[in-house]
């Protein structure tokens, strides 16, 4: 700041005002719940705009029949009635709670084991755990193409394998298969969600205090019954939050399926979501494709509220 | 705690709200809004295609007709190209729903849409007239409530694509001409190792093109003319699903009950099958990439059954979307884009890859220069819409798009009974019609 008494001097007086008012200013939005609110405007505009607006429009499109390019008709529940008696419908929702249910389970388990072992010290491990997020960070469509080669019955890697060991003479027909198809379609979802299971629950591993194993082995644990009495119900809240978010993503998934089977063959693999999609964007019904999809809504929330009723029980 | 020290830099809070503030204004005044008066001549004419299986197409367009249309009108062209196998359909229904800022397109799976089309009957019957006329049974998609809503262009040819060697080999000298000499042919072939591959999974052309002709020729029809009447539940439709399960079983790979419309161009360029139903793609591809078998692959029209000899057509359809800024620009270009100086190099630049609904090109000197590609222009001849004989209306394409009678096939092949498969598909179709 300037000190010199001739530029003081010459200050027209009335600047002096300004400056309070600026200071003014500052001090209120230097205010805790001014500036927190400031920050959270911004992202909750942006979370209204395009998860609020679109989910509120998907909810009025569920009650309405409302073909592409075409005015809207009020039709009240006459969408949910009408998938009620849908067959399609039920065979995605059945495959979908399959599909969520074998991949979560598999994930989970894949995902504790990969834990485990890299919690362990041994050689090359950052490099390991590295590659080990490789399927997390591939771009899902990129991967899933890459599946289809492998799980090509001729030419791809799996049934060469199964030949080359002598398990087969033939190989199986992964997509063509209704039963292997969604086996298929569950196996590539546990593959590209391990390293999200894995990651987080060694975070959780990383937490729990070696005293604590210490103690364990003097007072005669073994490592089961470290694994049993100490690790796991220490790691159980991070396992929960990992395998909440999970569920969720692997009740909406849709690129996955949409690429390598688009929910064939004879709706073997059709999921809510994929269902939902061919009926509004293909079949060009927006309402009852929005009610097909709306109906995950209350169907998830059942499951996540099931679950942690009985995580709290434990 | 006041607030954090975190927040105590060189930067201070106000700096950033007004770095956040600028940032945005200047996200916003850089952003392409692209409004345009409709008095003035546009800047730019949008065109959206999907993006062709035959790069030649896409080239020409880009690299003659582009700079040729700048050149003769001053506006800007731009060829939006989405991609093949599935994404057209949802990104045009988004363009109608979100008034997107394209001008023209290939309106594929227009019945779901039309609203959304200008009349264009003016460019349709002066560029009918002009070349020859069109084919009728494309009037049945293209001409609705008595107005053209889109200008038919071409259609890509589904036939059977074989190895010419391996049917030899087997003691085939010419392709089966009915379904059942087909069947004959695939189990002696599957035998010596080399089964068709016929698509019936969730795809959008290869496996309606040689599914929906099979049920026909065998008597079977989904809806009736009407287009309210269902019809699927017949004993034609019985002898079709059964013959489809014996062919499945004596005659194909076990994977084609699941494919999408790729799958079969791979397993036939990798010779895991002899025989499947496609459009040009396998053989241009062969030419290109894999000379030797480039050499024996053969096209051959669809085998007949007892009702006669059918295909499926896969048209192409240019429309231009009502909410267009400057329709008659638009329509300018299309006009333009259809006139034989322009449209007629450009079928040829892809082989006649699309083969013209306009009886002009019937005869027209490059379906010469590769005679194995001439039963993709004869379709024509026999080709009916998915929807055939009903409309091609909304509820068709539903049908289409939650692939019922595909599915009535598939679910036959993988252990369903007739009767169980063909009331399931009936059901779906109850819902649809009402």
């Amino acid at each position: 700041m300037s000190t010199n008494p001739v530029l003081e001097a010459a200050r027209p007086a009335a600047r002096a005002v300004p400056v309070r008012r600026a200071f003014q200013l500052r001090e209120w939005l230097e205010r805790e719940a001014v500036f927190s609110w400031l920050m959270l405007t911004p992202p909750l505009l942006f979370l209204l705009a395009f998860l609020g607006y679109p989910f509120c429009y998907g909810v009025y499109l569920s009650f309405v029949r409302r073909p592409v390019a075409q005015p809207a008709t009020f039709v009240g529940l006459g969408n949910f009635v009408n998938l009620w008696s849908d067959s399609i419908f039920w065979q995605a929702v059945w495959n979908t709670f399959r599909f969520t249910g074998a991949a979560t389970v598999l994930k989970l388990v894949g995902g504790l084991g990969m834990a485990l072992v890299m919690h362990q010290n041994f050689r090359m491990k950052g490099v390991t755990r590295a590659l080990l997020l490789l399927p997390f960070i591939v771009p899902t469509v990129l991967s899933t193409v890459a599946w289809q080669w492998i799980l090509d019955p001729g030419m791809g890697m799996f049934n060469r394998i199964l030949m080359y060991v002598g398990l087969v003479t033939q190989g199986p027909s992964w997509l063509g298969n209704p039963t292997l198809a969604l086996v298929s379609v569950i196996l590539v979802n546990t593959w590209r969600g391990l390293p999200f299971f894995g990651i987080t629950i060694l975070a959780g591993l990383q937490t729990i205090p070696t005293e604590l194993m210490e103690t364990a082995t003097i007072d005669g644990a073994g490592s089961w019954q470290r694994f049993r009495y100490v690790t796991l119900p220490l790691l159980m809240p991070v396992i929960f939050i990992v395998t909440t978010f999970s569920i969720i993503f692997t009740f909406f998934d849709f690129q996955l399926v949409y690429v390598l089977t688009g929910g064939g063959p004879a709706n073997a693999t059709h999921l809510m979501a994929t269902y939902a999609y061919s009926i509004s964007m293909g079949g060009g019904q927006m309402g009852l494709g929005s009610a097909a999809a709306l109906a995950m809504v209350p169907m998830l929330g059942l499951v996540l509220v099931a679950m942690s009723s009985y995580v709290r029980k434990a | 705690m006041a607030r954090s020290d975190c927040f105590r830099g060189s930067t201070s809070r106000r700096d950033f709200l007004k770095l956040s503030v600028a940032g945005a204004a200047g996200a916003t005044v850089g952003a392409d809004w692209r409004l345009r008066k409709a008095s003035a001549k546009p800047a730019q004419i949008t065109f959206l295609r999907e993006s062709s299986y035959v790069k030649e197409f896409d080239d020409y367009f880009k690299n003659v007709l582009i700079p040729r249309y700048q050149q003769d009108t001053g506006i800007k062209l731009v060829y939006e190209i989405v991609a093949a196998g599935g994404s057209a359909v949802p990104r045009l229904v988004s363009i109608v729903e979100s008034k997107a800022p394209v001008d023209a397109g290939w309106v594929q799976q227009e019945w779901l849409y039309r609203e959304a089309l200008l009349d264009v009957s003016d460019i349709a019957e002066e560029v009918g007239k002009q070349q020859g006329g069109w084919y009728p049974e494309i009037k049945s998609l293209s001409v609705w409530g008595g107005k053209w809503k889109s200008v038919p262009f071409g259609n890509i040819g589904q036939t059977m694509v074989y190895r010419r060697d391996w049917f030899d080999a087997a003691g085939i000298h010419t392709f089966p001409d009915t379904w059942e000499e087909f069947l004959e042919a695939g189990t002696k072939l599957k035998k010596a190792g080399h089964p068709y591959g016929m698509s019936m999974g969730h795809g959008f052309a290869d496996n309606n093109s040689w599914l929906l002709p099979l049920l026909w020729g065998f008597g079977g029809q989904v809806v009736a003319k009407d287009g309210k009447t269902i019809t699927l539940d017949s004993a034609e439709t019985a002898r079709a699903v059964d013959y489809v399960r014996k062919l499945y079983k004596d005659a194909c790979i076990d994977d084609c009950v699941g494919w999408l419309d790729p799958a079969n161009n791979k397993a036939f360029l990798t010779s895991q099958i002899s025989c499947t139903n496609n459009a040009m793609s396998i053989l241009i591809s062969a030419k290109r990439d894999l000379p030797d078998m480039g050499k024996v692959i053969d096209h051959a029209l669809n085998p007949k059954g007892p009702k006669g000899r059918f295909h499926s057509l896969v048209p192409v359809t240019h429309g231009i979307f009502n909410h267009t800024p400057d329709p008659e620009a638009a329509k300018h270009f299309l006009r333009w884009l259809m006139d034989p100086k322009q449209v007629a190099a450009w079928y040829r630049s892809a082989f006649m890859y699309h083969a013209p609904f306009l009886h002009a090109y019937d005869r027209d000197p490059e379906w010469d220069k590769e005679p194995r590609f001439k039963p993709d222009q004869r379709v024509l001849e026999t080709g009916k819409l998915v929807s055939w004989p009903a409309p091609a209306d909304r509820k068709a394409g539903e049908v289409v798009n939650k692939w019922i009678v595909i599915d009535m096939f598939a679910k036959a092949c993988t252990g369903v009974p007739t009767k169980a498969a063909i009331a399931d598909a009936a059901t779906g179709l109850k819902q649809i019609y009402g």
